[in-house]
């Protein structure tokens, strides 16, 4: 049985999106059946990341116009070396923006059931291993109801001083109620706090103490990544980077969560 | 037909009117069992509410469990709920029928076994007719 795999964060630009196409392509490459879905209906980028378009998004299969099957489309050819990718895409047009902000809280319980139908839709008949959800910062109804419809939650965040209070709060008051399998993933820390073991060690204990979740891991920054300008999928072109090194582990450790 | 053969038949749809009435008096009685132990009205004259995240995000964490494990099983007796929630079958029971007074779970009795589902579509008006059904 395969597993759904929320990406989240309090604040924007927490490096989610990085993170959900990395992994996804990490698993396809290592073998596995993935499927990413853009669930940031306020701000879509995998059609701009992978390049494509299509005639379905993802907007169609939670309006209950579309086919889910009709909206995956298959990336295996093009972006994996081993495994399958299939994307989701969420709609980009300002018209499908404006509209998605202005569902009501029944449209929204229906999104839920659709989003908790994947299981059996794409995990038992597609045979998939991973389904995962690059979703909405903070806390509003697309991202939450990912959340509720996973099985883990990576929670993404910052060293930023907002996002740390904010993170803390969003998991005593939202995670913990719904009971979620969560772990946490610091994303751009300073390089120079990573390289001494002790000074290392120090701050994943004191994250570990704030959050009281499991620490995945500690990202450092790297200038490359940004210089890259999100052209660059770092798992297919440039697989020795130490920040993949680092999403191997991560992968690892999702799987033992 | 022999009269004894149409006594027999008479006499056996009366017996079915007996048992489909006092199936629903069952029912009747175990809403009243749960108001009066939770002390909960039906919300807004008995218009059904919305389960959506931020209404789970609002109920207590008991309940909170059973309507989450009702929205991935889409429809399950209380058996099947108490499958996923490790949890006792009168427990689940219990918590969802508080679910249903509450507004946002509908019950359906086949045979002798009760369903409970997350409304997909709600009539114009609102009205909740899940006890009319039974």
């Amino acid at each position: 049985m395969g597993k759904i795999i929320a990406i989240h964060s309090y604040k924007g630009g927490t490096g989610k999106t990085l993170l959900s196409t990395n992994l996804a392509t990490l698993y396809a490459n290592n073998g596995k059946s993935v499927c990413l879905m853009d669930l940031d209906f306020r701000a879509p980028s995998l059609h701009a990341i992978f390049k494509v378009h299509t005639e379905y998004w993802l907007n169609d299969y939670l309006n209950g116009v579309s086919d889910i099957k009709k909206v995956l489309i298959d990336l295996s050819k093009s972006h994996t070396r081993r495994g399958r990718l299939i994307v989701g895409l969420a709609n980009p047009s300002t018209e499908a923006i404006r509209e998605m902000t202005a569902k009501d809280r029944k449209w929204e319980m229906k999104a839920l059931g659709r989003l908790l139908s994947l299981r059996t839709s794409l995990l038992n008949d597609m045979n998939l291993d991973y389904i995962i959800f690059d979703t909405s910062p903070g806390l509003q109804y697309s991202s939450i109801n990912a959340i509720v419809s996973a099985d883990v939650v990576l929670v993404v965040t910052g060293m930023d001083v907002s996002d740390i209070k904010g993170t803390q709060r969003m998991i005593d008051e939202l995670y913990d109620l719904f009971e979620k399998k969560t772990g946490l993933i610091m994303n751009k820390v300073f390089a120079e706090v990573l390289v001494s073991k002790t000074q290392r060690s120090e701050l994943a204990k004191q994250l570990i103490n704030k959050y009281n979740l499991p620490l995945i891991e500690m990202i450092p920054c790297f200038c490359d990544i940004l210089k890259t300008g999100g052209t660059t999928i770092f798992a297919n072109e440039n697989p020795e980077h130490p920040f993949m090194k680092t999403l191997d582990k991560v992968a690892t450790s999702i799987d033992n969560l | 037909m022999s009269l004894p053969k149409r006594l027999e038949q008479t006499s056996a749809s009366i017996l079915q009117k007996i048992k489909d009435s006092l199936d629903r008096l069952n029912e009747k009685m175990e809403v009243m069992i749960e108001i009066q132990k939770h002390g909960q009205r039906l919300g807004q004259e008995g218009v059904p509410d919305v389960l959506d995240v931020m209404t789970l995000l609002s109920l207590p964490d008991h309940l909170r469990k059973t309507a989450i494990t009702l929205c991935k099983l889409e429809q399950a007796t209380a058996d099947e709920v108490a499958e996923q929630t490790k949890r006792a079958r009168a427990v689940e029971s219990g918590y969802l029928n508080q679910l249903v007074l509450m507004g946002y779970v509908k019950k359906e009795r086949r045979g002798r076994k009760a369903y409970f589902y997350i409304e997909k579509e709600v009539e114009p008006g609102g009205g909740n007719k899940t006890w009319e059904k039974s």
